[in-house]
């Protein structure tokens, strides 16, 4: 009997054996399955049209005239510039192949690719680099700051380009990268038929993308470019190979965020961007749609005029930097959703790690009311009225800024919060007379010399000499590792001056349909090139 | 009627230059500037004086004011900052969405708002009075942005039956321009037919009550005839100036609805223009919408001759 019931059990044994065999085998059988499934949605597909929802009409589509950041994603489509942002936000070649610098720094020769096509058929060459630097020296606000220093710009021959500096400038390469008011290269003839300041209207880059259709108020078409020829390397930040797998990209203006929202849970867009933070929980349930949190987009800034008005006095500064406790600001902007906000006291963003810094010890959100207190009795004040400009066009602002009223007022400062709209606000603020402080955003700066706010021309008019000469030297100072002692330095000084009140970093919302593949999640602006449609 | 209709359209001239010169010195006079937007956030105000100069906005106000003028005389409306074409093209290419959202909307008013006051005030009092008024009051109240909202989340993303936004031209697809066109004709034409029905039910109800239709009704003329053909045509006069002054309205671009539902049409185009300080748009749809105004109120006039035989202008 035991002889049965041990050969039973050998045998239900072998049987689980095997059918365990038979499962291993099914279960690795249906993984590689899977796995080739999953490979094959993979794989790029070309055709079809990207409908992309956004705020509005870019006021150009003429990279060196603006900054706008509308402009700025449109137009990365159809131009390119001689260099590009890899995924650290650093300089890498893109319509160039190659750079040297002669011994004394003062000397860069650049090497063209050659074959590269502009979207008339035209071959691009020095001549056409040559003609769309100069024109960007003249009108960009970063080309303006390289160009300075600029003493010549020639061609050498056909693909090469030589840039000669009237001194030693640690910027060259990182301003011919930047992908805002960005050195796009035009054809020599259009580059030399608009001047300046006249905004271009014939559009013809060497970009993944050219323009096919601008009806404005309905849409912009951006048609593949078949002449296209991507560099060789693998995609790397806004930069390395591009493709072009969409027949079309379509951008439709669609005003009202609400309906933007709809139109991607309907599928009549396939990305959206620039959302309203409340409907994020809402596309995190749509089962065919999924909502991106936009790294960075602005960090929050009150700018202080210091040319004129009750801010010129620093210690008024830093009462305002002593009594904003900017957690609470920080997670009422962003609707009480820690995902949409980091506090940060670096003046770079973290996505930009080469000048990101972790300073301990300074006076950012130190929420110190008494010491804001003894500021503002040390600096004499009376109660008189700080005219704080905002605009309710972009919620964000109009929030932090009736926050921040609430909290100077708790410590003694008397703030007139000034409303208005957006056009108004950026006329306004050129005037020293008109104002003490206005809200803004800042963006990304991709080099410390980039930041606006630490200049003397930008509102809020930072003219101190020490902020300035420091400015100076990060331009002349070549090795990167003094360059980054000189930022710290240039940080710590920031906090001691109060040029402008950091507030934290606020992210935005985009959504996109499932069936949009290969969208980079991480750079600042959206890009389409290596985007493709799964149907 | 010929000698009057030639008075009315001379006075259209001295309407049109004072509506020109105070839309022109009001948009020129608020603060804003189309410069500091075009060029961005990071631009510098000597970039933005150099560009204020290039576009001629640096010139004396009176002085940009007599160009204005002698351009106007030309036919040309001056060129938009922002969208690279002249005032008159962009103009043209906004009257299709605006007429065809105007049209379907003035009919989907009317087609609710004038039976909803005849039966309102031939039941007086009657719970069908009550309900239609009751449905006027709602019409007039809710905010058109509400309704339009509403409309895209129930029939556009939870059932899926039209689109939420967007156009297409009637002359490219006419059944897709109809699939777009329901929802903001229904939720504009909804706003504006509580209008159009309480005006119909006041005049309705003073019409019942004229001698004219006591007699009728003592000869023995079925009530609703009596309603239909001897009361309503003599209520429709007001009737159609309150039409007349809907569509004048909407010509004039139903603001939220295009917003809402994306429709490029001169709602959208003036309040972009504002934004931007596109002076020479805002000035442009404002002379357009002025002149409709004017037009619209003409021809309502000459049809009130028509509907009404009693009614002369000699």
């Amino acid at each position: 009997m035991w002889a049965e019931i041990l050969l039973t059990l050998a045998r239900e044994v072998e049987m689980v054996r095997r059918i365990s065999v038979r499962a291993a085998v099914a279960a690795a059988l249906a993984v590689a399955v899977m796995a080739g499934a999953a490979a094959a949605a993979e794989t790029p597909k070309r055709g079809g049209i990207l409908r992309v929802g956004n705020l509005g009409e870019p006021p150009a589509l003429d990279a060196h005239w603006t900054t706008a950041s509308i402009t700025e994603t449109l137009t990365n489509h159809i131009y390119e510039g001689l260099y590009s942002l890899d995924r650290d936000n650093r300089p890498i070649p893109m319509l160039a192949e190659s750079h040297s610098v002669s011994r004394d720094g003062l000397t860069y020769t650049f090497k063209l690719r050659q074959g590269i096509k502009f979207h008339n058929g035209k071959e691009m060459t020095s001549e056409d680099v040559v003609a769309s630097l100069a024109r960007w020296g003249k009108q960009s606000v970063y080309g303006r700051t390289l160009f300075d220093k600029v003493a010549d710009l020639r061609a050498r021959d056909t693909y090469t380009v030589e840039l000669k500096l009237k001194e030693k400038v640690a910027i060259v390469l990182v301003s011919l990268a930047v992908p805002n008011n960005f050195a796009a290269i035009y054809p020599k003839e259009i580059a030399e038929k608009f001047p300046p300041q006249t905004k271009i209207t014939e559009y013809v880059g060497t970009g993944p993308y050219r323009l096919a259709e601008w009806k404005p108020d309905q849409y912009i078409r951006m048609v593949r470019f078949d002449d296209y020829k991507p560099r060789n390397e693998p995609p790397n930040g806004y930069g390395g190979g591009k493709t072009a797998y969409l027949d079309e990209i379509r951008w439709i203006p669609v005003p009202d965020v609400a309906t933007r929202v709809a139109q991607v849970e309907t599928g009549e867009l396939e990305f959206a961007d620039d959302l309203n933070l409340d409907a994020y929980d809402r596309l995190k349930r749509n089962p065919g749609a999924r909502p991106i949190i936009g790294k960075p987009y602005y960090w929050l800034v009150a700018v202080l005029n210091k040319k004129d008005g009750l801010m010129q006095d620093q210690k008024l500064r830093q009462a305002w930097q002593a009594a904003i406790d900017i957690e609470p600001i920080m997670r009422n902007v962003a609707g009480g959703k820690a995902e949409f906000y980091r506090m940060d006291s670096s003046l770079a963003f973290a996505e930009v790690p080469a000048w990101h810094t972790s300073l301990p010890g300074l006076p950012w959100n130190a929420h110190d009311r008494d010491k804001a207190r003894r500021l503002l009795r040390e600096a004499g004040y009376k109660g008189e009225p700080v005219r704080f400009m905002t605009t309710q066009e972009y919620k964000w602002m109009y929030d932090f800024a009736l926050l921040t009223k609430q909290q100077l007022e708790d410590v003694g400062f008397v703030i007139d919060l000034q409303v208005m709209d957006w056009s108004t606000l950026v006329q306004r603020r050129n005037n020293p007379k008109a104002y003490d402080a206005f809200t803004t955003g800042m963006g990304n700066f991709f080099d410390p010399t980039h930041h606006v706010y630490l200049t003397c021309v930008w509102p809020g008019f930072t003219c101190d000499e020490d902020i300035l000469k420091l400015q100076d030297e990060l331009a002349r100072e070549l090795d990167p590792k003094k360059r980054f002692a000189l930022w710290v330095r240039q940080t710590r000084q920031f906090y001691e001056k109060v040029p402008v009140i950091r507030y934290g970093d606020l992210f935005g919302l985009r959504a996109v349909l499932n069936t949009v593949k290969g969208f980079n999640e991480k750079t600042e602006r959206v890009r389409f090139y290596n985007v493709w449609l799964e149907r | 009627m010929a000698a009057y209709l030639g008075r009315r359209l001379l006075a259209v001239l001295p309407v049109m230059v004072v509506v020109l010169t105070v839309v022109f010195l009001l948009i020129h006079l608020i603060p804003g500037d189309p410069v500091s937007v075009m060029l961005g956030p990071d631009a510098t105000p000597d970039q933005i004086e150099a560009t204020r100069r290039s576009l001629g906005l640096d010139r004396p106000l009176p002085e940009q004011l007599l160009q204005f003028y002698g351009r106007v005389l030309r036919g040309d409306l001056g060129r938009s900052y922002f969208l690279d074409r002249p005032v008159t093209v962009a103009l043209l290419e906004r009257a299709e969405p605006t007429l065809v959202l105007t049209l379907s909307a003035l009919l989907v008013a009317i087609v609710i708002g004038v039976p909803s006051g005849v039966v309102a005030a031939a039941r007086r009092g009657s719970l069908w009075d009550r309900g239609l008024m009751l449905g006027a009051l709602l019409g007039v109240c809710i905010p058109g942005f509400w309704l339009s909202l509403n409309f895209i989340y129930l029939f556009a993303v939870r059932l899926g039956w039209l689109p939420a936004a967007g156009y297409t031209s009637v002359f490219a697809d006419p059944l897709a321009a109809l699939r777009y066109m329901v929802l903001p004709a229904v939720s504009l034409g909804f706003n504006q037919s509580a209008l159009i029905a309480r005006i119909s039910r006041s005049c309705m109800l003073e019409a019942l009550q004229q001698d004219y239709v006591r007699t009728a009704q003592a000869k023995g003329v079925a009530w609703p005839v009596v309603v239909g053909v001897h009361a309503f045509r003599n209520a429709l006069v007001p009737v159609i100036a309150v039409i007349g002054v809907t569509m004048a309205i909407l010509i004039g671009g139903a603001v939220v609805t295009e917003i809402v539902f994306n429709i490029p049409g001169l709602g959208r185009l003036i309040v972009s223009a504002i934004m931007r300080r596109d002076y020479p748009v805002v000035q442009g749809v404002v002379l357009v919408t002025a002149a409709a105004y004017v037009l619209i109120n003409l021809v309502v006039d000459a049809v009130y001759a028509f509907v009404d035989p009693r009614i002369r202008y000699d």
